[in-house]
């Protein structure tokens, strides 16, 4: 019997440091860092709480996509689901509730039914993850526009907007779904026999199922939780902001790729961590608020954000020979 | 060996239609439920019309079909289009002139294409983040070029493309019989190669790594005609006109039966497929229906499309 | 002679992540001549042959052609020498069609354009020279495997080699087919090629070869004219030891009745088979290649539907419909490719050898670090894999890689053992020791179907063997009447030709 040392190499606390979540941190740190000096009010606590209230939206939205992508496949219809949430809210006030708590409740279980039905159409009839999930968020818009036309939805929900915007103790509530969320996602990735499943599915489904492992119920579920974890972020852009309009959700698609890539996820499947998702989500922000700041358009936004993936995408040079 | 040899080519196009029939089969029968509804199309006037609403798709479904076969894909297709139609909008009227500025708007999007296509088979990087990415760089580019609609295409050139009569057809037809040229070429038939078994087309001395490149840029090409088209079919430059074409364009392909894995499918399939999904929208809309439940019906068939060989073969058993 | 030699690699070694696959190997190669290249599976012979045509650089060592001297071949100058290869992964596009295929890379053009109408021609030339008789418009995708493999060798000639390597071409050729190819290579051969043949097939490499290279693990353990040399000799000269030595020495020990018993069953290829596993016994799967074997044991895994008269699996009545439900019924399996279908390459070793209890344990169910270790160093330790468990499983070599496809089932203890080939690209030393691992299992009780395409293997560990043709399983041998000779006549029993395609 060897000791476990000898058979475990101890993870030197080098290696932590240069792994691709502590770079996104490194980045976002440097970027609040670097914007303080321009800047005086965006190092300020209000000013950074803000910011994080705004990640928090694109975080919960990426749990979902870092999971889908960690198990090899893309949810292009999160964007969607998000606009669902945030007009579906209003839509079912004939769940008569003081608090809100039952519409939220129902259209959290819509979104994450939403899910399990692109999870069933890639598992069992085999339809490619990013067509499914493009004809699910084209045929989720179709139904708003037809239920919703075209005008902004407002309601009145207790609980939503006391989670878009109460900060008990200084801190957005947001924040703190977020992080209670993150903590779950972690546990989920990493602590469980699912998290295992989902890493195993997305380096070599065949070889998954071979062991054993039940591939169509693991897609299933990791879609469904796509679903849910963007229908939490549209009941919190609902209660963010009021109202919910058709394309509200949109950004929210792009925005929760970028975070996962950012993040140091393999888009390929199989390898990567939530933890990087979460400064991955902070970063995306904190550009956009610096593009912001320095008045700078739509355009070099966009731009910067597809420079940033781009470069990421090279200095991660793993990525290659797997296509 | 039954025939002379110069029918090869003739045989091998012909042999290429098979496992189409169906799709023509509905095609046809759309066509005629069109008709049947609208006596009207088969006028020029109608007939013009009709190829203008299809032409930027077909341009689009073609541009996305190219990489799918090439063994790659694109999400920069509608940002493509809406950069080429605002190049377009602020060149054509210029002092460049129309030739001049049609010319800058096909090599920019060539141009985009080629980069894109380089980052994805040299350096090894996912086709989908490349494109991805690219996207967001092309659509914010579109965007500080011309951040809301606006600019200016010259009357009679509008006129010209987009008038009552029926030249987008023409081009289109100017356009496949280009494509078929290419596929002729060494470097165009090494695309199906490329896509299908890459390793062994290498081990062959096919030109794997160019023919991929070249793909992309084609694609890049195409896109942009189609945003120089829509451009001139309205008059003006929109930073955002393209999007609805990346989902299109894929929908349109898969549709004609362009496999996800490449060197499955064919041009002719893609147009097909993107005949079929402009058709149904024409007949929805004719139909009453009102113009949003095209995505819902689109989304729909495009899953049972893409569901339905899966849905046969789980009756046969493996082989 | 040495004046002829178009070919010549001399000290070639290489290694894949510190897994040396040749050690200073010389081979050359001459006009006129055709040379068999021998060694038995994972001996190195298709990395040697990579080498030589340019697809992989060697770690040390240089290749004169035509007495130029390269450190390494690029593919480019190996076309430009005329160099040719034909290798068992067919580099065939399924969609073009025969003409374009045999063609892809080296077109005929005119104005910048295919010229058709010369594909046409020479493409027809080469196919009715390979025996090739299909209208040549048709895609290669239509065609039975064996064409296909015609049509790989038609598109190395259409080249008009000076040097052709041939890896395993009559694999799945019918005996038509591949004496045709015979002769084509003796005619090659009169006009000055030089060939490069590797087969299996004795009786072919007598018959053919004027002169031999034998690899074993790597290293070059004759070089030398085949004059005089019998089959024997041949096998002498590959396996270098006398077989008692690889297999151990085991009793019997089946239990009377069996864990699994199914009649009429059917799956993919296979069509109503009967048959019986049981305790304790070494069960083999023969045959001649892809005649159903592997789909025998997919369906009885509830990997690819299936369906049967009658089923018992471990007490329980029916077929198990999926994998997890087969794993419950205590079967487990473990697949040839490991690659494509064993292994989680970029994982470390110890989480492989924990997946299929993630598959098992409750979705939710709290990961304990320490426990996995522990689980994973015990594991590692009863199958001999060596040192840091944390590194990736594509570093390992394909016989330690093997073991861990085969030690990730052993936690969950399972009566009924599936294994596909579990020797394919595997050291001798480590084929040893999965030798005397197997009869382990089956002393301990545990039955072991073990599907192999190495025949010694069957002979010398199996209890019974099981012989299929065609998707039907056609003879059961029973020990006493165990032999090579006595599987493969099952194996060819009045063997329609062309069949195996």
């Amino acid at each position: 019997m060897t000791s476990p040392t000898e058979r475990f190499a101890a993870a030197r606390w080098q290696a932590v440091l240069r792994s691709r979540p502590m770079l996104t941190v490194a980045m976002v740190a440097l970027a609040w860092i670097g914007a303080s000096f321009f800047q005086p009010g965006f190092g300020g606590w209000r000013h950074l709480r803000y910011l994080l209230e705004l990640a928090a939206i694109v975080g919960l939205v990426s749990i979902g996509q870092t999971l889908v992508v960690v198990a090899g496949g893309i949810d292009l219809s999160v964007g969607a689901i998000v606009t669902v949430s945030a007009i579906g809210v209003p839509l079912v006030t004939w769940l008569a509730d003081p608090t809100g708590t039952a519409p939220a409740l129902f259209i959290l279980l819509c979104a994450t039914l939403i899910g399990a039905l692109n999870g069933l159409g890639i598992a069992l009839l085999r339809v490619h993850p990013m067509i499914m999930t493009l004809a699910m968020a084209t045929f989720l818009q179709g139904v708003l526009i037809l239920i919703a036309g075209g005008s902004a939805i407002s309601a009145q929900n207790a609980v939503l907007s006391w989670l878009g915007n109460a900060r008990p103790g200084g801190i957005s509530a947001s924040v703190l779904l977020w992080l209670l969320a993150s903590a779950i996602a972690l546990w989920l990735l990493h602590k469980t026999p699912f998290g295992a499943r989902l890493f195993a599915l997305g380096t070599n489904p065949l070889a998954t199922s071979l062991s054993g492992i039940g591939v169509r119920s693991t897609t299933i579920a990791v879609y469904a939780i796509s679903g849910f974890t963007a229908g939490l972020a549209g009941a919190l852009v609902l209660g963010v902001n009021g109202q919910g309009y058709v394309g509200i959700g949109d950004s929210y698609l792009l925005a929760s790729i970028a975070s996962v890539v950012l993040g140091g996820t393999s888009i390929l499947g199989g390898r990567g961590t939530y933890a990087g998702t979460i400064p991955g989500a902070i970063l995306l922000v904190t550009i956009t608020a610096l593009i912001t700041m320095l008045n700078a358009s739509a355009g070099w936004r966009n731009i910067l954000f597809g420079t940033l993936i781009m470069a990421l995408l090279l200095l991660s040079g793993r990525e290659r020979q797997r296509r | 060996m039954t025939t002379s040899t110069s029918l090869l080519y003739w045989r091998i196009q012909n042999v290429r239609n098979r496992g189409l029939w169906w799709l023509f089969a509905v095609v046809a029968a759309f066509i005629a439920l069109y008709v049947y509804l609208f006596p009207g199309l088969l006028s020029t006037g109608g007939i013009s019309k009709f190829s203008q609403n299809w032409f930027p798709l077909a341009l689009v479904s073609m541009a996305q079909a190219v990489l799918m076969l090439a063994g790659g894909i694109s999400l920069s297709i509608g940002a493509t289009v809406s950069l080429g139609g605002v190049i377009a909008a602020t060149l054509l009227a210029g002092p460049l002139g129309v030739a001049g500025g049609s010319a800058v708007v096909l090599l920019v999007g060539a141009a985009t294409g080629l980069a894109s296509g380089w980052i994805v088979v040299r350096l090894g990087l996912p086709a989908i983040v490349v494109t991805l990415a690219a996207s967001f760089i092309i659509a914010g580019w579109a965007l500080l070029i011309m951040p809301r609609p606006g600019g200016a295409v010259p009357a009679w050139f509008s006129d010209l493309l987009a008038g009552n009569t029926p030249v987008a057809l023409g081009l289109l037809v100017l356009v496949v019989l280009l494509w078929k040229l290419y596929l002729a070429t060494p470097l165009g038939l090494s695309l199906y190669a490329a896509g299908e078994n890459p390793v062994g087309a290498y081990r062959s001395g096919a030109p794997v790594d160019l023919s991929r490149i070249a793909a992309y840029g084609l694609s890049g090409l195409l896109c942009a005609a189609a945003g120089l088209f829509v451009a001139a079919q309205t008059g003006a430059g929109d930073p955002v006109i393209g999007n609805a074409f990346t989902l299109n364009s894929i929908a349109a392909a898969v549709l004609g039966g362009v496999g996800f894995l490449g060197g499955r499918g064919t041009m002719r399939g893609a147009l097909a497929g993107s005949l079929l999904l402009s058709i149904m929208i024409s007949v929805m809309f004719f139909l009453g229906l009102p113009p949003v439940a095209q995505y819902v019906a689109q989304g729909l068939i495009i899953v049972v499309a893409v569901a339905l060989p899966e849905i046969a073969a789980m009756r046969r058993p493996r082989t | 002679m040495t004046q002829d030699a178009i070919v010549a690699a001399r000290s070639i070694s290489r290694s894949f992540f510190s897994n040396r696959v040749l050690n200073d190997v010389s081979i050359t190669l001459r006009a006129g001549t055709i040379h068999a290249l021998l060694g038995e599976n994972g001996a190195g012979k298709s990395t040697l042959i990579g080498i030589l045509s340019g697809a992989l650089a060697p770690d040390a060592g240089d290749i004169d052609i035509d007495g130029v001297r390269h450190a390494a071949v690029r593919p480019a100058i190996a076309r430009a020498a005329g160099i040719a290869v034909v290798q068992q992964e067919l580099s065939l596009t399924s969609q073009l069609s025969i003409a374009e295929n045999v063609g892809m890379g080296a077109l005929p053009r005119r104005l910048g354009l295919i010229d058709y109408s010369a594909l046409m021609r020479r493409a027809h030339e080469v196919c009715a020279l390979v025996g090739l008789e299909q209208d040549l418009a048709r895609p290669v995708g239509d065609l039975p495997l064996g064409q296909q493999q015609l049509v790989e060798i038609a598109k190395a000639l259409f080249r008009k080699p000076r040097v052709l390597i041939l890896d395993e071409p009559t694999s799945s050729l019918s005996a038509h087919e591949a004496a045709n190819l015979m002769a084509v290579l003796r005619r090659l051969r009169d006009a000055g090629t030089a060939v490069l043949y590797i087969s299996h097939r004795l009786n072919e490499v007598l018959a053919l070869c004027e002169w031999v290279t034998v690899l074993k693990d790597g290293v070059v353990t004759a070089d030398r004219s085949l004059g005089g040399v019998d089959a024997q000799g041949l096998v002498r000269l590959m396996v270098g030891r006398e077989p008692g030595d690889l297999f151990p020495r085991w009793t019997p020990s089946a239990e009377p009745a069996p864990i699994i018993a199914v009649e009429g069953l059917s799956a993919g290829m296979v069509r109503d088979v009967a048959m019986t596993i049981r305790r304790g016994e070494v069960l083999g799967v023969g045959g001649l290649v892809g005649q159903g074997q592997e789909d025998l044991l997919l369906g009885l895994y509830g990997a690819i539907p299936a369906v049967a008269g009658r089923a018992e699996f471990n007490g329980v009545v029916g077929l198990p419909r999926s994998v997890p439900q087969a794993n419950a019924r205590g079967l487990a399996y473990v697949p040839a490719d490991r690659k494509r279908e064993g292994l989680h390459l970029i994982h470390s070793i110890a989480w492989n050898l924990m997946i299929p209890s993630f598959g098992r344990a409750p979705s939710l169910a709290m990961r304990r670090t320490a426990s996995e270790r522990e689980r994973a160093i015990a594991l590692a330790d009863r199958l001999g894999i060596k040192g840091d468990l944390t590194r990736e499983v594509q570093a390992l070599s394909g016989g330690n890689q093997q073991k861990v496809a085969l030690a990730k089932w052993l936690p969950s203890d399972p009566p009924v053992l599936l294994l596909n080939d579990p020797t394919r690209g595997v050291d001798v030393d480590t084929k040893r020791e999965i030798y005397a691992l197997l009869r382990r299992f089956a002393a301990e009780g545990r039955a072991v179907v073990l599907l192999s395409s190495d025949t010694p293997e069957l002979v010398n560990l199996c209890d019974r063997v099981a012989v299929m043709r065609a998707g039907r399983l056609v003879r059961v041998l029973e020990r006493t009447e165990l032999s090579e000779e006595a599987i493969v006549s099952a194996a060819m029993e009045s063997a329609v030709p062309g069949a195996a395609a």
